[in-house]
């Protein structure tokens, strides 16, 4: 025999009709309607602001993606502009119209000459 | 419990009955409501709802670039490139001349042109300044002036300048390729634009976390690669510029063409324009690539594809002498040479060509038929022009608005056909462009085989596949290879024959094979019939070592020159090409 059921064995000994006596047992606990709907509104509250949060955090996302594109664009027109300035540099009218070029002396073969 | 707790108790739940029950008819009438608005009035609300929230975008496609060989190595020639559009919202901008300080020290201008278009009134949108770059542009936004912003807009860039301008066209604000490559590859060139479709916030950025969004990735343009070489190019140019001026030109054309396998490699115009600034060209014909568009009586350079359609005939042999009576009456029409040749007397096939006899080109014709100009001959060189020549109609290039030119039909219900056909031999009453001329007398000399003209070498698509533009043969047996072989030292000939008449600048080293055929052509008249002292000057020739390398034609439009066109106005730019060609090592001399 355990402890609390020999304290058991001797609540149950002494107990009798018109005795006040405290009873131990276990009662069940009912919640009512407005516990449950109160409940439920607070779940859905927490749900929705779950949503809430997701949502937000994921469209946060978009405006990432939106910066990294306006910097992603920025980039190719940099580049652009770099590719651009790289093919004047060596387009032919600017190096034939360069010093070196202009110090060249221009070479007729003989055999070529008008007469 | 007490009667009075009772009856408190009784009290409490009374109340909390009562609202209980107005909680309850509230919620019902919240549900009732969104029942209403979700589902009975679903699409009504969705629809408005997306028409505020749904964007759908276009992704433009980055245009393919266009490249050419400059020397050993690809170059871009047409790239592109953002520019900004710097604007003004005038219901926005207070204190204009500080705004117009502002801006003309960045990009300069007049200051109080910005500040005009700032202050014209009931305006929401002025543009201030067109192609600003990108540092420019963000050094205005970051005065954050109100009223005043940039918009980026796509732009070709020719580092170039003009060169190649007509051959290459330009690309108009709607994106469209407008002549040139850029018309007839525009579909290549310009890619396929991606799409956007998503809900998006006020400010238009999408959202992820929403069904249904859609995104296509563009496909970008491919890059072209031309067959001309850029070094030429420019020779070539300023060639044509030169002698615009010296002969007193009013428009001058020249090809030069690898016969063996048709790619162009140099093509210019002259006058031209500067593509980047289209838009302030007052006459559109400077756009058209001329050599491809423009068809003209060519003159006695048909003579180079009229003996050889009688060489490869069989009616005539590189040899063969003839007695040329000097004039030819044709359907009551007199038919003489354009240069006094010294009268009735005995020719041959090279003095045709050499001295240019318009009646030893008839002859020719009537060698076709039965000795005179009748069906056969007709039939048989209308099948030539056509057929073999692929005259009369376009050759494919890669180039906008080409011409087709013209032949006439051998119809012998026309009453003039004889002399229409007459006229053919020596090149009038046909209309050919220069490319046309050039493509017919590259199958010639290359032994018979018609390459379809073009200017493409190769394509480079977005991942970088290379597609190599392979020789096309159009035609094959031309003619033989014995006749293509037998018409160099004919058109050899005619050079020699001008040095000889002392055109000093058709000396050409002996280790170079150079020749050809002028062309003088009358000009007719809107009304019918010709000018009299107004002549196109044409030339077709070529330059090589052991076998002809380049085919080189030049059209000059109504030159004024001391002389015949083609001998004063066309002949001149082809040995200038000539020289060019030779002198900067692009042909290989003889090996022997």
């Amino acid at each position: 025999m355990t402890y609390s059921s020999s304290l058991a064995m001797n609540r149950t000994r002494y107990s009798g009709r018109n005795r006040n006596s405290v009873s131990f047992a276990l009662t069940k606990r009912k919640i009512g309607p407005i516990s449950n709907t109160i409940i439920l509104v607070v779940l859905a509250c927490l749900l929705g602001l779950i949503y809430l949060t997701q949502v937000t955090k994921t469209n946060t996302y978009g405006y990432q993606i939106a910066n990294l594109q306006t910097k992603q664009q920025q980039l190719e027109n940099q580049k652009q502009n770099l590719e651009v300035a790289q093919a004047q540099l060596q387009s032919l009218n600017r190096v034939q119209n360069s010093s070196v070029a202009k110090s060249m002396v221009a070479v007729t073969p003989s055999a070529t000459l008008t007469q | 419990m007490s009667p009075k707790n009772i009856n408190l108790k009784i009290g409490y739940i009374k109340r909390i009955r009562i609202l209980y029950g107005v909680i309850t008819l509230i919620v019902a009438i919240f549900v009732i409501r969104l029942f209403y608005v979700q589902i009975i009035k679903y699409s009504e609300y969705k629809n408005a709802a997306l028409s505020y929230q749904l964007k759908q975008y276009q992704i433009p496609a980055i245009r393919g670039l266009i490249e050419a060989k400059d020397g050993n190595q690809i170059v871009p020639i047409v790239l592109n490139q953002t520019l900004y559009t710097l604007y003004a919202d005038p219901q926005y901008t207070k204190n204009l001349q500080s705004i117009a300080d502002k801006i003309s020290s960045v990009i300069g201008g007049s200051k109080s042109f910005y500040a005009n278009q700032m202050a014209t009134p009931h305006e929401e949108y002025v543009i201030l300044a067109k192609k600003l770059t990108q540092n420019q542009s963000n050094k205005i936004l970051s005065f954050k002036i109100p009223g005043i912003g940039t918009q980026p807009n796509a732009y070709r860039a020719y580092p170039d300048g003009s060169l190649a301008a007509q051959l290459l066209g330009f690309v108009n604000p709607s994106g469209q390729g407008e002549y040139g490559i850029e018309q007839a590859l525009n579909k290549e060139l310009a890619g396929k634009p991606g799409r956007v479709k998503a809900i998006t916030d006020a400010s238009g950025v999408p959202l992820p976390a929403t069904n249904g969004n859609i995104e296509t990735a563009p496909v970008n343009g491919s890059n072209v690669v031309l067959t001309i070489n850029l070094g030429m190019q420019e020779q070539l140019e300023q060639i044509l510029a030169k002698d615009y001026k010296s002969t007193k030109s009013q428009g001058l054309s020249a090809i030069i063409m690898n016969p063996s396998n048709g790619q162009i490699v140099a093509m210019a115009n002259y006058p031209t324009y500067d593509p980047a600034n289209y838009q302030n060209v007052t006459n559109p014909k400077l756009f058209e690539n001329a050599a491809i568009t423009d068809a003209i009586e060519p003159g006695s350079v048909m003579k180079t594809l009229t003996t050889p359609a009688a060489l490869n005939l069989g009616v005539i042999q590189p040899n063969t002498s003839f007695f040329d009576p000097a004039h030819w009456v044709v359907d009551g029409f007199n038919i003489t040479d354009i240069k006094i040749d010294g009268g009735p007397r005995e020719q041959n096939i090279a003095s045709i060509l050499a001295l240019s006899l318009n009646t030893g080109a008839v002859w020719m014709l009537m060698q076709m038929g039965g000795g005179q100009i009748d069906q056969k001959g007709m039939d048989a060189w209308y099948n030539y022009m056509v057929n073999h020549y692929r005259l009369g109609q376009i050759t494919g290039i890669e180039q906008g608005y080409e011409s087709a030119g013209y032949v006439p039909k051998p119809n012998m219900s026309d009453p003039s056909i004889d002399l229409t056909y007459a006229n053919s031999a020596f090149g009038q009453g046909v209309q050919l462009t220069a490319l046309q001329l050039a493509a017919a007398d590259s199958s010639i000399i290359n032994g018979g085989t018609y390459y379809q003209p073009t200017l493409v070498a190769e394509t480079i698509s977005p991942s970088g596949k290379v597609t190599i533009n392979q020789p096309k043969v159009l035609v094959r047996n031309v003619v033989s290879p014995q006749v293509g072989s037998d018409m160099i030292p004919l058109e050899e000939n005619v050079v020699q024959a001008y040095l000889k008449g002392g055109f000093s600048f058709m000396n050409f080293p002996p280790q170079y094979m150079v020749g050809g055929k002028t062309g003088t052509a009358q000009v007719a008249k809107p009304g019918g019939g010709y000018y009299t002292n107004i002549f196109n000057g044409t030339y077709t020739g070529f330059v090589g070592g052991n076998k002809p390398q380049y085919v080189i034609d030049v059209y000059n439009i109504k030159p004024n020159v001391p002389g015949y066109a083609g001998s004063y106005g066309g002949q001149p730019v082809f040995a200038d090409i000539a020289h060019m060609l030779i002198n900067e090592g692009y042909v290989a001399p003889k090996t022997n």
